[in-house]
């Protein structure tokens, strides 16, 4: 019922991760030009230049990881079902509200509501796209475009009401806590890392290879798989193609609320934070190429260091402008995405 | 599905319609307040003798008989990112409403929410003009005040500024635009002032800072009145890094770039979340200063930045606005507004309920509703005993600057925010040099 119009477009999920090697090519170029940057600015000649460029590398490493997690479950979301889904943010915001609550008013560690949050955002998902998204489902992309963005509304202004604007925030007592010798905040080579930073990095990166397991080994994955690569086919085999968008938008935004959990710890929670990253979600997402859950995680990854050494070379500008540069130039050179081109 | 859909709609309109419902039920439940009538009776006998003084032909007349509604359209954002102090402005529009309505004048406030967006501020304004306000207040940001100052113009109506800090929204040829609060220049030159002295006071000069400000006119504006003034007080700038206050997620490169400039202090400028991302990423990789000192910082003067963030907020200042703590009309009114609404009044809220006083003593002294005339009384008025640590009454200039803003220098100390200079408003002693990892 929802697909008809659709039904003979062959999918874009991809699943697996392949890195060409340029890619790599684009990161040491990253690390040349810091290097430069070292070189060329009057501060950076000094051994603190050298901890500024360390620090800006581990810096845009650690929050890529996280982009590239967000990212993904918005290309998860995108490969499957073709919609573009503007409220992934505000899901992520909804998320973290859940782990405040569960976290200052039930009193358990935040960490320990990655068992809890993602498994109740995951019915979320799944109940909004059963009853709210799967009718616009095979209409025009912009009515679905539309409906998200509508979503995103609703979900902040309920949040709004329900919390108010009132900032909150959930800190660690064990943040600056020493475990055997090692002492946190850690310190290499003059470079800061705070313990939620790396909990985010690792936990992100092992969230990430929990969901490439279940894509391509479980018989859900593979279901799924095949609804991302051809709906009709899928459906011509057996696959019950309504019920696998329900659970893939579900398991999107599952995704996004396990990135919530693990960067409430440090930062500042209102009912708008989620929403800063849906833009770089887009371009990370386009930058991977759409549908590419490998390609997500990735560009997440050279987005943050983008991010942190564009802001060393341009000082004084946003943070983000480097970071469109490559998105414009990604638009025009390779509109398929760096890891885009052709199916498996 | 399609009746699914109707029904997800529906249900958005009745939590939309419950939200204005219980806008409304306020002003009923205020008026029933016995409090709230008792410290109305104070300011309105003072504005009674100016009244008689400034037009003595109607001094026989009882006050604001000439003016016998006044209905005040309140400007704010009442959604989105900002909401919280919208929100807060507006209620504190309608307390101040309640608490200065006599027999004689009855205040009516019609609230709008701008949304955060200029346009919208501006339509909001327009209509409420045409369904009657006979004043505005607003509106939390520069960029909607000054749509709304030249609404104000047009329809020649007065527009009193609670909180807006650009510079330019006010100018010699607009004669219907009046702000309470210091704007940016002030903010910036006694930023630079309470820094030279605090150094100087303790025999530990203040000669170098890195600046750091969020990227928009507000960091903007602020930081290029601070160094204007910083040469004239022998502050040197060694370094000033942006950001963008609304994505950044991560400062640590930056606060690196402060620790290899090792400067005297680390002046910031901005908002609540970045604000608190800042002193929390200082306090672990502790560059070499001897204080933080934020200059119109939005989150370093709430009571609620040392319960965010009890580790990396111990010593660190804010020059700011802020209500006047050591007056008791100010703290009845604090008291009662956490009553009514929950949450501690926050200094925006009180300059919202401080321009709704300015509106109501001009209407009283023009003993009229007209816009002009409200307005033309506006730019005569003397509004004492300011709710702010102003060191005067509140009056205007030509341009329609208080004559009398000024921030204070507030420090947190032992987890609470308290006012430490000039010495007449000060709570306690500055402490400094003084980091939050000491």
């Amino acid at each position: 019922m929802s697909d008809a119009g659709a039904s003979s477009r062959t999918g874009r999920l991809q699943t697996r991760l392949h890195v060409p090697r340029w890619v790599w090519g684009v990161v040491l170029a990253l690390v040349v030009l810091l290097w430069r940057w070292t070189e060329v600015s009057d501060l950076a000649v000094t051994p603190a230049g050298r901890t500024i460029a360390l620090q800006a590398l581990t810096t845009g490493l650690l929050i890529g990881g996280v982009y590239g997690l967000v990212a993904m479950g918005l290309s998860l979301i995108f490969g499957v079902l073709e919609i573009i889904n503007f409220a992934h943010g505000a899901f992520l915001t909804l998320a973290m509200y859940l782990t405040w609550v569960l976290a200052d008013g039930v009193g358990i560690d935040p960490y320990l509501t990655l068992l809890i949050t993602p498994l109740l955002m995951f019915l979320v998902g799944a109940a909004v796209q059963k009853v709210v998204i799967n009718p616009a489902m095979g209409q025009p992309l912009e009515n679905q475009l539309l409906l998200t963005f509508a979503l995103s509304i609703l979900i902040e202004n309920a949040l709004l009401l329900a919390f108010s604007a009132n900032p909150r925030s959930v800190r660690l007592d064990y943040a600056n806590a020493s475990i055997g010798p090692v002492e946190f905040p850690l310190r290499i080579g003059g470079a800061i890392i705070e313990l939620p930073r790396i909990v985010a990095f690792v936990g992100g990166l092992a969230v990430a290879w929990a969901l490439f397991s279940f894509l391509n080994r479980s018989r859900v994955g593979t279901a799924i798989r095949a609804a991302g690569l051809n709906r009709t086919g899928a459906s011509l085999v057996g696959v019950n193609v309504d019920r696998i968008q329900v659970l893939t938008f579900g398991l999107g935004t599952a995704v996004a609320a396990a990135a919530g959990v693990l960067v409430l710890p440090f930062l500042t929670l209102e009912p708008t934070t989620g929403t800063q990253f849906n833009i770089l979600s887009f371009v990370i997402v386009v930058l991977g190429g759409l549908g590419n859950i490998g390609g997500a995680l990735v560009g997440g990854i050279l987005i943050g260091l983008t991010q942190e050494i564009g802001g060393l070379l341009f000082p004084g500008q946003s943070k983000l402008l480097p970071v469109f540069i490559i998105f414009i130039a990604t638009l025009f050179l390779k509109p398929e995405g760096l890891f885009g081109g052709g199916a498996e | 599905m399609r009746r699914t859909r109707y029904l997800a709609v529906g249900l958005a309109l009745t939590i939309a319609l419950a939200g204005c419902g219980g806008d409304e039920a306020d002003p009923e439940e205020a008026t029933e307040d016995g409090a709230a009538t008792e410290t109305s009776t104070e300011a309105p006998t003072e504005e009674a003798t100016e009244t008689a003084a400034a037009s003595p032909t109607e001094a026989g007349t009882a006050s604001g008989e000439g003016c016998a509604e006044l209905v005040i359209g309140s400007v704010h954002p009442l959604t989105g990112g900002l909401a919280l102090d919208g929100t807060q402005m507006d209620a504190a529009t309608q307390m101040a409403a309640d608490d200065l309505s006599t027999d004689g004048l009855s205040i009516t406030i019609a609230s709008a929410d701008s949304q955060g967006e200029p346009e919208i501020g501006q339509t909001e304004a327009q209509r409420l003009i045409q369904e009657g306000a006979n004043a505005l207040v607003g509106t939390y940001q520069s960029a909607v005040t000054t749509n709304l100052a030249t609404v104000a113009q047009r329809e020649q109506v007065p527009l009193v500024i609670d909180v807006a800090v650009d510079d330019a929204i006010t100018s010699e040829d607009n004669d219907y635009v009046f702000r309470i609060q210091p704007n940016a220049t002030a903010m910036g030159t006694f930023g630079a002032q309470y820094l030279q002295a605090l150094g100087e006071n303790a025999g530990e000069p203040i000669e170098t800072v890195v600046y750091m400000h969020d990227e928009t006119s507000f960091g903007t504006s602020v930081l290029a009145a601070f160094e204007a003034e910083a040469g004239n007080v022998g502050i040197e700038i060694l370094e000033t890094i942006a950001y963008n206050p609304f994505e950044v997620q991560d400062v640590t490169t930056e606060m690196q770039r402060v620790a290899a400039a090792a400067p005297d202090a680390l002046v910031v400028t901005g908002y609540y979340n970045d604000g608190v991302l800042v002193a929390e990423t200082a306090a672990s990789v502790q560059p070499d200063v001897n204080a933080i000192v934020g200059v119109a910082q939005g989150a370093y003067d709430l009571p609620q930045f040392p319960q965010d963030t009890p580790d990396a907020s111990n010593g660190i200042f804010d020059s700011n606005y802020h209500f006047d703590a050591t007056k008791e009309r100010v703290q009845d009114i604090r008291s009662r507004f956490e009553e009514e609404n929950g949450d501690a009044m926050r200094t925006a809220a009180v300059l919202a309920y401080q321009a709704v006083e300015v509106i109501a003593t001009a209407a009283r002294s023009a003993a009229s509703c007209d816009g002009a005339d409200i307005a033309a009384a506006i730019q005569e008025v003397e509004v004492p005993e300011p709710l702010l640590t102003f060191p005067g009454p509140i009056t205007f200039d030509d341009s329609g600057e208080n004559e009398n803003a000024q921030p204070v220098l507030m420090q947190v100390q032992e987890g609470e925010v308290l006012q430490v200079y000039p010495e007449e408003f000060a709570e306690a002693e500055p402490q400094f040099p003084a980091v939050p990892w000491q």
